[in-house]
């Protein structure tokens, strides 16, 4: 009989594995499990074996059922995962597939943006203002000299009504000192307006992001450290930073601030100008008559600022050659900064 | 733990309502996990002799009980002051002195009254710990000493009303685990005297009994002290006692017993008992026992007091005697050692043991108890003595015990004392305000900690003072001025300086630390956050972002259709050329300018934005108003192989404004526009109420010549987003989303098709169909629009899903059949609809 049963699991496997349809495997089920099969017929004949054979061989029997099912499920899962679809073997995998819909951000956008979350990460606020402002803002409150020359129409646009077009985002920050008490950290991001013609390095109408924090115990070492973040944040890890003296009206020092050059990483070259180093932009320590203008006690607080050129950045970023560039809006340059940010 | 105020009164003056000390607890940093008030019972619950109790027939458990009240006033009861009360439990008898509540009594859930139990009057009830709120007993009725005064109030006997304060005390904190602990604590807070027991030395009677005492694990028992007394009475605790261990959730036991729980109580250190006689000697020929502080043996076996038997491994600290665990240590003690009604003679131990080592043991045999619990937060060994004075003196006093020999102690290395250094100046600069050397001084001085001087600060615990104090310290800087203090040995915690600093904080208050303004809110962010989403919004439509200058040709404008004195335009003084002579008050001009630009670039399909500020001049000054413009010509999407591109239409640009509103959550409604230069036709415009948000529509053809663009050679129309950008911003400022419950039931979707005459607005039939049963149709979806000659003249087919749901129930087909009829019949009275 074990013989029999071997035999015939032999012959159930391969007409399972022959089976097409679910119809096969139903009618190969019946075959090998039915009332009628085999081995149905060989449990009927237990009862003429020696009851001590009999459990062994009840065992064998039950064993080789749950053999026949395990591979009749096997088979019948199979036939019905192919019944959905059959495996595409004819199909060219290189053709495109389906492309994007989406558009892009301005790369001035994009570095705004991101410096945007470098200074949110630093713990500063986002302030912002008007761009039509008055002389106050603009210049008397920034310790400006009546008779300095950057308040000439040759260099600043004004309009009617005696105001002008605010030549950097300080007045953000004059507006803020005005209204809060330290501790105050901000960056004003904006356009800012200055009456040059346009070139490869100049524009009438620019972007800045100014940063002002004022505070108890704030220091020089404060700017230096504010300046190497954003330094490393935004052109990458390795990028150094300095100050050198300056002379700004509303800084006391003044500085103006350098990188390390993003080209040739310090060694000179034609974008550095072969000195190894880029300018940022003007930064300091707050002068005390802006802070007496404003009636903020200087004895008690201390603070330092610093601007930054957002086209400069994005220039140097992404190696964009002229100024003029970024405000023609071609499709062609603005499509190369899409999927960025 | 358990604090009952009437107990901890007895260590602080403690006039404070219940709500305050609750309050003080919680900002001294002692958790109060519940509060239970146990209210005062009237005043005809008394204390009552039970002079007869005689079964009740034909009951298996009631008795008929005479109970004499004495003097009390009670109109029902005899001649011989007895009240006649029928009691069902089993521990009734005669003889004894229970609570009687009278009848009219109001205990916590109960009234009483005369009644009749089984035709036999009862004139009040015999009383269980339960039933009168004191605990949770229920065991039988209460059995008073029998020389309590018949008659007496039971608030009297009970110290009702009380209030019982469950705390929970930090795991770092095992000095608070007693009484004085957390009367300590509180004393600092108020800065009230501690009020400590006083011990009285007892008089030794020599060599009476002797024990011998043996540590071999001095690493794991520091200390182990062991006093002998006599002619000790076993009887039950006085009630002032017994009710004491009640309202902390302890079960008293007998005298002795009770006052090791007691102390344990009081002190925070647990105590045991042990039978003397019980206790056998190491050598079989010696006259005393031994106790022997050893590790079990493998296998040793030990009867606990909880009846279980535990079978030690060999690494557990046991207290044995001269043969046999009679202790596993800090735990739990034999039973067979256990002080019984018989015990005359009688060990009392007082040791410290290893945290550790009873934590271990505790986990592994799956047993705690109020002993374990507090050994394994560490207890201090030096008090150790003191400890066993305490409870002495309550032996002597309540159970008549003799002292009967030295105090046996076995205190190898005794606890060095230690110094702290701590700095005002670090106070502030940690905590934010500062504290005067006076009141540091005072807040440790009730903690215990015994201010020692001034000196240089040294960090952490210091062994001695020498050369560290300083004649006058007020020289030094202030970063080094330093106070230096004795810490308490039961403040195992505190090793470092801030571990006190710690305390001077919780002690004056959390509530006393400044708010220090570290973060001035300057920044608009919701305005941040919805502009950044509108240009995301743009984006992800496929728009690329342009930037253009402020300026701009007035003339453009013209070009737009409007007269140039109409609009409120800011004149440059000093523009660079004409056609930048003014500051922009629109962005479409430079968009087309954009488009012009790219079509000219041999870019046919152009989707860009910009969202930038625009100028006006206003009465008084200017305005600088945000907003966001867009411009479409062309293809959707660019082509691909596998699907046709689309061109950009209304239904797309419709799509784009009013999924971007619907994605903010503004509700909004919509209705034709009229500006110069859009096709008013194909124009909306979407408000908020009456503010507007934003327009679309297409730009009039022809005026798009003044750009150059030649739309007949284009052949593609181009559409105008607008959006107001500063209104967006306010709208949405006040906007939320609340989640709503999904229906446990399934939804229904049913399709509707039907012939609409042209003037119908599919707006309207879907308002029709949502007001028919708003809580059941949940969604409309157009699905299909279909024009063509079979159609009757002046009409067109809509087909659109219905979807159906109720909050309450399935829906049956009867009730959608009965709401589609209603449907039909609504849309055909009201619009002539012809159902397909
Ligand atoms: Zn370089």
């Amino acid at each position: 009989m074990q013989n029999q049963l071997a035999t015939m699991l032999e012959e159930a496997g391969r007409e399972i594995e022959a089976c097409a349809t679910a119809n096969d495997i139903l009618n190969t089920k019946a075959k090998y499990l039915g009332k009628k099969s085999l081995l149905n017929g060989l449990y009927g004949r237990m009862k003429d074996l020696e009851p001590s054979e009999r459990p062994a061989f009840g065992n064998l029997l039950n064993e080789a059922r749950q053999q026949l099912e395990t591979l009749l499920n096997a088979k019948s899962s199979a036939i019905k995962a192919q019944s959905w679809k059959k495996e595409n073997t004819d199909m060219d995998f290189s053709m495109p597939g389906m492309p994007s819909s989406r558009g892009g951000y301005h790369p001035l956008s994009i570095v705004r943006r991101q410096i945007d979350e470098v200074f949110i990460s630093l713990g500063f606020e986002i302030a912002e203002g008007l761009d039509i402002e008055d002389e106050f803002h603009n210049f008397d409150a920034l310790n400006t000299p009546a008779d300095h020359p950057s308040r000439n129409l040759a260099d600043t646009f004004y309009v009617e009504g005696g105001r002008l077009l605010r030549t950097q985002t300080s007045t953000v920050q004059i507006r803020v000192m005005e209204s809060y008490q330290p501790p105050i950290r901000i960056i004003s991001p904006g356009r800012c307006y200055r009456n040059d013609k346009p070139d490869p390095s100049h524009s009438p109408v620019f972007h800045q992001v100014e940063a002002l924090v004022v505070d108890k115990g704030i220091s020089m070492s404060d700017l230096t450290d504010t300046l190497q973040n954003f330094a490393s944040i935004m052109f990458g890890a390795r990028v150094r930073s300095r100050i050198r003296p300056h002379f700004f009206p509303f800084t006391e020092p003044s500085a103006e601030m350098d990188i390390s050059c993003v080209a040739c990483s310090g060694a000179g070259c034609r974008v550095c100008k072969g000195s190894g180093w880029l300018e940022m932009g003007g930064a300091g320590m707050v002068d005390p008559n802006v802070f007496d203008i404003l009636g903020i006690d200087s004895e008690i607080y201390t603070g330092f600022a610093f601007g930054l050129g957002i086209e400069r950045i994005a220039m140097l970023k992404y190696n964009i050659p002229d100024m003029r560039i970024l405000f023609e809006n071609d499709l062609r340059m603005l499509n190369q900064f899409r999927g960025e940010l | 733990m358990k604090v009952a105020l009437s107990w901890l009164k007895k260590y602080l003056d403690i006039p404070e309502s219940v709500s305050e000390l609750s309050d003080l607890l919680t900002f001294a940093g002692i958790e109060v996990e519940d509060v239970k008030e146990l209210k005062a019972l009237p005043a005809s619950v008394i204390a009552a002799r039970v002079v007869s109790a005689e079964p009740v027939p034909k009951t298996d458990h009631l008795q008929l009980c005479q109970v004499d009240v004495g003097e009390y006033p009670f109109a029902q009861k005899g001649e011989d002051n007895c009240v006649q009360v029928i009691c069902g439990a089993p521990n009734c008898h005669s003889g004894m002195i229970a609570v009687l509540a009278l009848p009219g009594s109001i205990l916590t859930d109960l009234e009483i009254k005369s009644a009749k139990i089984r035709g036999i009057i009862s004139n009040g009830m015999l009383c269980s710990e339960r039933e009168l709120g004191i605990s949770d007993s229920h065991a039988g009725i209460i059995e008073l000493p029998q020389d309590v005064l018949v008659g007496t109030s039971v608030n009297e006997l009970y110290m009702l009303p009380d209030v019982v304060f469950d705390l929970e005390i930090t795991p770092n904190r095992s000095d608070l685990l007693g009484y004085l602990g957390i009367a300590r604590d509180l004393g600092a807070k108020l800065n009230r005297k501690l009020i400590e027991p006083e011990l009285t030395e007892l008089s030794v009677n020599f060599d009476r009994l002797k024990l011998g005492l043996k540590n071999m694990e001095p690493e794991l028992c520091p200390r182990y002290t062991a006093q002998v007394f006599d002619n000790v009475q076993i009887a039950e605790s006085p009630l002032w006692l017994k009710v004491a261990l009640i309202k902390s959730g302890l079960r008293p036991i007998n005298n002795v017993v009770d006052i090791t729980n007691y102390v344990m109580l009081e002190t925070g250190h647990p105590l045991h008992a042990f039978d003397y006689d019980k206790l056998a000697s190491e050598d079989t020929n010696a006259s005393h026992p031994d106790i022997v502080i050893r590790k079990a043996r493998p296998k040793e076996e030990m009867l606990a007091l909880d009846g279980r038997s535990y079978i030690l491994e060999g690494d557990e600290l046991v207290i044995a005697d001269g043969q046999k665990a009679s202790a596993i240590a800090g735990v739990m003690g034999s039973e067979f050692s256990g002080i019984t009604p018989q015990s005359r003679r009688i060990v009392l131990e007082s040791a410290a043991f290893h945290p550790g080592s009873i934590r271990k043991t505790s986990y592994k045999l799956k047993l705690s108890s109020d002993s374990s619990y507090r050994f394994e937060r560490h207890l201090a060994a030096d008090k150790a003595h003191l400890i066993s004075q305490r409870a002495s003196n309550l032996i002597q006093e309540l159970a008549g015990g003799e002292l009967c020999g030295p105090l046996y102690d076995e205190y190898p290395n005794p606890l060095p004392d230690q110094y702290l250094a701590i700095r005002p100046s670090r106070f502030q600069l940690l905590i934010g305000h500062s504290m005067s050397d006076a009141e540091i001084q005072a807040y440790l001085s009730c903690l215990s900690f015994e201010f020692k001087g001034y000196g240089r600060y040294q960090k952490g615990l210091q062994s001695s003072l020498e050369q560290l104090l300083v004649n006058d310290a007020s020289v030094l800087p202030s970063q080094e001025y330093a106070h230096y203090y004795l810490v308490p040995s039961f403040r195992v915690d505190v090793s470092r300086e801030a571990d006190i600093l710690e305390e001077l904080a919780r002690l004056s208050g959390y509530d006393k630390v400044p708010q220090k303004l570290v973060n001035q809110q300057i920044m608009d962010r919701h305005a941040y956050r919805i502009r950044n989403k509108i240009m995301d919004w743009m984006v992800n439509w496929g728009c690329y972002e342009t930037l253009n200058y402020s300026f701009c040709d007035p003339r453009q404008m013209e070009d737009l259709g409007y007269e140039p004195q109409s609009l409120p335009f800011i004149n440059l003084i000093n523009p660079q050329s004409s056609n930048q002579s003014v500051m922009r008050v629109s962005l479409i001009p430079q968009l087309i300018t954009n488009l012009a630009y790219n079509l000219n670039h041999a870019e046919r399909n152009v989707k860009l934005f910009e969202q930038a500020k625009v100028y006006h001049k206003t009465e008084t000054g200017h305005q600088e108003p945000m907003q966001m413009a867009a411009i479409f010509s062309g293809m959707r999407s660019a082509e691909h192989w596998q699907s046709k591109a689309q061109t950009i239409d209304f239904s797309w640009v419709k799509g784009c404004l009013e999924s971007m509103l619907g994605s903010f959550h503004l509700p909004h409604t919509s209705r034709s526009c009229e500006r110069p230069y859009l096709v008013t036709a194909e124009s909306r415009a979407y408000f908020s109420e009456d503010t507007e948000l934003g327009v679309f529509g297409r730009l009039k053809p022809e005026l798009l010549a003044k750009w150059g663009i030649d739309l007949s050679i284009l052949k593609q129309d181009v559409w105008i987003i607008e959006c107001n950008v500063d209104a967006i911003v306010a709208k949405t400022r006040s906007v939320s989303i609340t989640y709503q419950p999904i229906s446990r039931f399934p939804a229904v979707l049913r399709d509707l098709s039907f012939l609409a005459p042209l003037q119908v607005q599919y707006q309207d039939i879907r308002e029709q169909i949502l007001a028919i049963d708003p809580a059941l149709v949940q969604e409309i979806e157009v699905f299909d629009e279909y024009r063509s000659k079979q159609i009757p003249e002046g009409f067109r087919s809509l087909s659109m899903h219905i979807i159906l749901q109720d909050q309450e129930k399935t829906l049956t087909d009867e009730r959608v059949d009965q709401l589609m009829d209603l449907v039909q019949k609504t849309l055909t009275d009201k619009y002539d609809i012809r159902m397909r």
